[in-house]
């Protein structure tokens, strides 16, 4: 069964019109119908008050925000909190950020502050909140040297920068000395001008992973490093070190970097010979040069014998990452 | 409670007293929350005759509903009887358009609003239009004919309308109220809704609901309603007659009808007596139980005589086979189904109400308060399907042209 809606031409109880004069409700209907009056107007108001406020709000904002600071009676800044997991601290915030005096935190635009922060390449992120009535809360995350090397921007006297993992290249500030000086200097790479610093060095994560893998596994070699040569990177995939006992050592980023380490080291403990560059990135056999010799280590070392000069020295199981060489390391 | 949750307020508005129901419906199910009843005033035979004293009990009867709920009601669904609601059969057909002669939706609103557009008098107003089964070449179609094959397509309302002003009244006491009519429900569909099963609507059924003012009733026939009608009688009337024919005031009439009043005479002693009161006051006397009796029957036998000579030949024995059933507040009488199944020639008894209304609810009297809430929500949910349909573009572009 179905009520039609209306197919009809005569006319429908649907067309009565339910209006009904105030006077002939009853006192409880006429207080519903005050009551829901009072509620549709009082809505109304309500909205159109809120619509309105916000229009003013945000006129006033875009337009004279120090009209909108004296309106909400703010105290001028106190306190700039620090939150960081590296080195950066207050007074380094409080000078880049460079705050008028008596600002308030209203008048405050976080978007230029969080810039001026990561301009300066050693910020690799920086959350600004607003705590009212007057502290400015910054969390920083920074970002870690790997090496360092020497650049000149524009007309400045060329100083010393700090590579992080990432291929950021910036000043480094508030790093303590020894820190500094333990970080290889980088060779073979073109500093490209980018707007107050430098372009990010291209495939730094690579040589960030060899200079981490042996400051970590072979800290015995890493202190030698002196210089880390990245010009044959690009072309023939080759990490160049220079260490204060052996003047060429060539890594290959297609191999891994353990095992190379692995047998820089056990060719270094094994030869007794200093030796003039190695080249460990030719897969299992390492190619040594000793002053005025040229030796190519077999990839299995004899049981017994300690090699000579020029007779072949011991050399390394062909293996990935045998105990044997973990151990040695 | 969601946004989407509605208070819907079931009213109806009776000779003898108004009862509310609130049910919250939360789009998939309904649950009755509040109930108001109060003494009707200013109402007569089903019609408003005193607006104020009929807003002041409807509105009491609102305010009960709504504290016993503790929430307030948002839309009203009202029930609709009174001698004023008259009812004709009319029907349609169509030649179906497509060349595969398979019915479209074009072809069902084409022939529904063909049988449904004839002119009423002036002053008359639809209430409802109730359709009966579609027919595929002469073949009855319980459901959608839409995609059935057949060359003629034919179809039947029963429109049910009533006078303007009165329509009006009923609408602007809720109004009174500040609250909106959505819907205007025959009393007679509310009920009978509520006291036969699908089952019986299939086999054949009528519903009578006898109240203080009218006796409304419907015959149901392939699972759905196929005539309806009020006749402006009811148990007031017989109220009416005793206090005549014995000489009692309206109350002491109203006391003897709901003790010793029958729809069928049973006493066979002339002698037997029945008292008043029964509590030897002054003024209390005794009266022939047969002559109350009679009395009460004859009334009630008139009735259903009325109500079988309004059904015409739309009812027979045969396409009532599952009798009739009986409810509302004078339903209660004793004999009552015994004079309805010698009348009719059919069996009868007296509705009871789905197992699912609570206990507190399964008296006769809420059977239409319940009715208007679950066929006022059966009756939008329909109403509002098709009309979606209709809003398609192409189907507007094809309509028009």
């Amino acid at each position: 069964m179905r009520d039609s809606a209306d197919p009809t031409s005569s006319r429908s109880w649907r067309e009565i019109p339910q209006q009904v004069k105030t006077r002939a409700m009853s006192r409880t209907g006429r207080n519903r119908f005050l009551l829901s009056s009072v509620k549709t107007t009082a809505t109304l108001v309500l909205g159109f008050s809120l619509a309105f406020g916000a229009y003013e709000v945000i006129r006033t904002w875009s337009a004279e925000p120090k009209k909108m600071a004296a309106a909400i009676n703010t105290a001028p800044l106190k306190t700039i909190d620090v939150l960081t997991d590296g080195v950066l601290d207050r007074a380094w915030v409080t000078r880049t950020l460079a705050l008028p005096n008596k600002v308030t935190l209203i008048e405050l635009d976080l978007h230029p502050l969080q810039q001026r922060l990561l301009e300066s390449g050693q910020v690799r992120s920086a959350v600004i909140t607003k705590s009212f009535p007057a502290t400015l809360t910054v969390k920083l995350a920074e970002r870690s040297p790997v090496a360092r090397l020497k650049g000149q921007i524009r007309d400045q006297d060329p100083q010393e920068f700090v590579v992080s993992r990432d291929g950021a290249v910036f000043a480094g500030v508030g790093y303590e000395s020894e820190i500094r000086n333990s970080l290889p200097w980088l060779a073979g790479v073109k500093l490209v001008s980018q707007g107050k610093g430098f372009r990010p060095i291209e495939d730094m994560e690579t040589v960030a992973d060899l200079l981490a893998k042996a400051r970590n596994e072979a800290p015995q070699l890493y202190q030698t490093w002196q210089v880390v040569d990245l010009s044959h990177l690009a072309s023939d995939g080759e990490i160049v070190v220079s260490s204060t006992d052996i003047a060429k050592i060539v890594f290959s980023k297609n191999l891994d970097f353990f095992v190379q380490l692995a047998r820089l080291d056990y060719a270094r403990d094994q030869s007794g010979l200093r030796m003039k560059s190695v080249n460990l990135g030719l897969g299992p056999q390492v190619v040594a040069t000793f002053d005025g010799a040229t030796v190519v280590l077999p990839t299995r070392p004899a049981a017994t014998e300690r090699p000579r000069v020029p007779k072949p020295i011991f050399a390394f199981p062909n293996s990935q990452r045998s105990s044997r060489s973990q151990r040695d390391l | 409670m969601t946004s989407s949750t509605k208070f819907i307020g079931a009213v109806e508005i009776g000779t003898s007293k108004v009862t509310v129901l609130i049910g919250e419906f939360n789009g998939r199910e309904l649950a009755i929350i509040g109930y108001g009843e109060c003494q009707a005033r200013g109402v007569i035979k089903g019609v408003v005759v005193d607006y104020k004293a009929a807003s002041e009990s409807v509105h009491a009867a609102l305010e009960a509903a709504e504290q016993s709920a503790g929430e307030q009601i948002d839309l009203v669904f009202l029930a609709q009887t009174g001698g004023h609601l008259e009812g004709f059969y009319n029907e349609a057909a169509v030649s179906v358009k497509s060349a595969d002669n398979m019915i479209s939706p074009m072809d069902i609103d084409t022939v529904c609003r063909l049988s449904t557009a004839k002119e009423l008098p002036a002053g008359r107003m639809v209430v409802h239009n109730i359709r009966r089964p579609f027919r595929v070449d002469g073949r009855l179609v319980p459901g959608n004919p839409e995609h059935l094959v057949g060359q003629r397509l034919e179809v039947g309302y029963w429109t049910v309308h009533g006078q303007e002003n009165k329509l009006a009244d009923s609408i602007h006491v809720i109004r009174g109220f500040n609250l909106e009519v959505r819907e205007l429900i025959l009393a007679s569909l509310a009920s009978g809704h509520m006291v036969t099963t699908a089952e019986e609507r299939q086999n054949g059924v009528l519903a009578i609901d006898l109240g203080a003012g009218t006796t409304d009733f419907v015959l149901y026939r392939d699972g759905g309603a196929h005539t309806t009608g009020v006749v402006p009688v009811g148990g007031s009337h017989l109220t009416n007659d005793l206090s005549l024919g014995l000489r009692l005031t309206e109350g002491q009439a109203e006391k003897l009808k709901l003790r010793h009043g029958r729809a069928l005479v049973q006493a066979r002693n002339k002698n037997d007596k029945v008292w008043l009161e029964g509590n030897f006051a002054i003024g209390d006397r005794q009266f022939p139980q047969q002559t109350i009796e009679q009395i009460t029957a004859a009334r009630i036998w008139e009735i259903f005589e009325v109500v079988k000579k309004k059904l015409g030949a739309a009812f027979s024995p045969e396409n009532c086979a599952a009798g009739v059933v009986l409810t509302g507040g004078t339903a209660k009488l004793s004999g009552i189904a015994e004079c309805a199944a010698k009348v009719f020639g059919v069996p009868a008894h007296l509705g009871e109400s789905p197992s699912w209304v609570a206990e507190n609810l399964r008296d006769p009297g809420f059977n239409t308060a319940l009715g208007l809430l679950y066929y006022g929500l059966v009756s939008q949910t329909e109403r509002t399907a098709p009309a979606r349909r209709k809003r398609g573009f192409l189907q507007k572009l094809f309509a028009n042209a």
